[in-house]
C-alpha cells in the first residue's frame, strides 16, 4: 500500500465508524413497511402446512433407538420377501402346479366352516389341514368356558379339506364329527370335510 | 423473529423421537411377529435328499396333469406330525402312484374326486372297484361316495363289504346326503360297540330303500 492511499483508507474508516444519524420517525416508517409486507402476503392454512411438511428437521437418535429403526426395517424387509416368496421353490418355480388344478375355477372363501372340539381339560387346541399348509400355529381354536369345546370359523373354499385338531400343542385328534382319512403311514389320524360348492 | 425458529426448530427436534416411534415400533413388531424363514417354507425342514425326492414327485404328478397339491400338502401334513423323512418320502411316493391309478381307472374327474379316488386306494380298496365309478350323470360326484368308502376302510369294515355296500348306493343313484347318514349311521354304531362290518351290514339293509325313494330329497335327521 503507497502513501499517498493513506487519506482515502483513513476516511473511509472514519465514515464507517461514524454513528448514522436517523430522524425520529425512521425506525417506525420501516416496521410499518414490515408489517404491511407480512399482512400483504397472507399465508393460508394449507400453504402453512405445506411449509411445515416441507421445511427442514434435524432429527437426532439414540443409538437404541437406531438399532430399533434398523430391525424395524428388517422386519418389513423379511416379511415383505416372506410374502413375495410365498409358495415359491428356491429356483423360483411354484411349488405348487396351478395349471393342473380343476378346470372350473376355485371360488374364493365361499364357505364359512365351523370346527369344534370337546376338549374340556385341554389347554390349548389348534386346526391344522391344508387349508393352512399343516401349520400348527396359524389357526388357534377359542375355548367356550361354558361347555369346555373349542372352536373356530374359517372359509374354505370348495373341495375336499384334510385336517386334525393338535391338542396342548403335541396330541393330535380327529374330528369325531367327520369322515376319517385313512392312515397316512405318519401315525396320527386325520378328517376329511367336503365343502360344497360349483366345483362339486 | 431468531428466537421464535429457535424454539420451533428445537420443538421439532424434540417431537422428532415421538414421530419415529409409531412405525419403529411396528416396524419391530413385524420383525418379531414374523415367521421365521424355515416355519414359511417348512419344506426346508426335510433333508436335502428327501426334499429332492419331493420335488421329483411332484415334477411327476405335474407332468403327468395330476393335482401336486395333494402330493406338497401330504409332505407338509408329514413334517407337521414330525414324521420321520423316510416316511414323508414313503407317503408322497404312494400318493403319486395312487393318484396315478386314480386318473387310469376313472378319467377326467376333478382334482378333488381324483384325491378322494387315491385315498380310497391307498385304503385298501382294489383299482378295478374303483373303475365302477367311472361312468357318472351329469353334475353327479363321486367325492362324498369316496370320502365315506375311504372311512370305513380305515375303520376297518372289511374291504368286500365296504366296496359292495358303497358300490350298491352309487349304482341306485344315492345322493351325498345319502352316503353321509350311511357314514353317520355306522360310524354312530360303531361308537356304541358293534363291528364295522356289522354295523355297515345292518345299516345298508335299510338304506337302499331310502336311497331310491329320497334321492335328492333333504337327507332325514339322524
Amino acid at each position: 500500500m503507497s502513501d499517498t492511499e493513506h487519506p482515502y483508507v483513513e476516511w473511509i474508516a472514519r465514515e464507517a465508524k461514524r454513528p448514522v444519524e436517523l430522524d425520529r420517525g425512521a425506525r417506525d416508517r420501516v416496521m410499518a413497511a414490515v408489517r404491511a409486507e407480512g399482512a400483504h402476503r397472507s399465508i393460508t392454512p394449507a400453504r402453512r402446512r405445506w411449509s411445515k411438511l416441507l421445511e427442514p428437521r434435524v432429527f437426532r437418535l439414540s443409538p437404541a433407538l437406531t438399532t430399533l429403526a434398523a430391525a424395524g426395517l428388517v422386519g418389513i424387509g423379511v416379511l415383505a420377501g416372506g410374502l413375495k416368496n410365498w409358495g415359491v421353490r428356491k429356483d423360483g418355480r411354484p411349488l405348487v402346479d396351478t395349471a393342473t388344478q380343476s378346470p372350473v375355477p376355485l371360488q374364493t372363501t365361499d364357505t364359512v366352516v365351523k370346527f369344534v372340539f370337546a376338549g374340556p381339560r385341554a389347554s390349548t387346541v389348534s386346526l391344522v389341514g391344508d387349508f393352512n399348509g399343516w401349520d400348527t400355529t396359524k389357526t388357534p381354536m377359542a375355548r367356550d368356558p361354558r361347555s369346555g369345546t373349542w372352536s373356530v370359523a374359517l372359509p374354505l373354499n370348495a373341495g375336499r379339506h384334510v385336517y386334525a385338531f393338535v391338542v396342548d400343542g403335541t396330541t393330535w385328534a380327529n374330528d369325531p364329527s367327520a369322515p376319517l382319512a385313512p392312515d397316512d403311514g405318519f401315525g396320527h389320524a386325520s378328517s376329511v370335510k367336503n365343502v360344497p360348492g360349483p366345483t362339486l | 423473529m431468531i428466537r421464535l425458529t429457535a424454539a420451533r426448530l428445537l420443538s421439532s427436534m424434540r417431537r422428532a423421537p415421538h414421530a419415529l416411534v409409531v412405525p419403529l415400533v411396528v416396524g419391530a413388531s413385524l420383525l418379531l411377529s414374523a415367521p421365521p424363514a424355515a416355519a414359511q417354507d417348512a419344506i426346508f425342514k426335510l433333508d436335502p435328499a428327501s426334499r429332492n425326492v419331493v420335488d421329483l414327485v411332484m415334477d411327476s404328478a405335474m407332468a403327468a396333469g395330476l393335482p401336486n397339491r395333494s402330493i406338497f400338502s401330504r409332505a407338509l401334513e408329514g413334517i407337521a406330525k414330525k414324521a420321520s423323512n423316510r416316511q414323508i418320502v414313503d407317503a408322497v411316493r404312494r400318493r403319486l402312484v395312487s393318484l396315478r391309478t386314480a386318473r387310469a381307472r376313472l378319467g377326467g374327474v376333478s382334482d378333488d374326486e381324483l384325491e378322494a379316488a387315491a385315498s380310497v386306494l391307498e385304503a385298501g380298496a382294489k383299482p378295478e372297484e374303483l373303475a365302477r365309478f367311472r361312468a357318472r350323470p351329469q353334475g353327479r360326484t363321486q367325492l362324498e361316495a369316496f370320502t365315506v368308502w375311504a372311512d370305513f376302510l380305515a375303520r376297518g369294515v372289511p374291504k368286500d363289504e365296504a366296496f359292495s355296500a358303497i358300490n350298491k348306493l352309487w349304482q341306485d343313484g344315492a345322493d351325498d346326503a345319502i352316503f353321509h347318514s350311511l357314514w353317520n349311521n355306522v360310524q354312530s354304531d360303531i361308537l356304541q360297540g358293534l363291528s364295522p362290518g356289522t354295523a355297515l351290514q345292518n345299516r345298508i339293509r335299510e338304506t337302499p330303500q331310502r336311497a331310491t325313494a329320497s334321492a335328492g330329497k333333504p337327507p332325514e335327521g339322524p
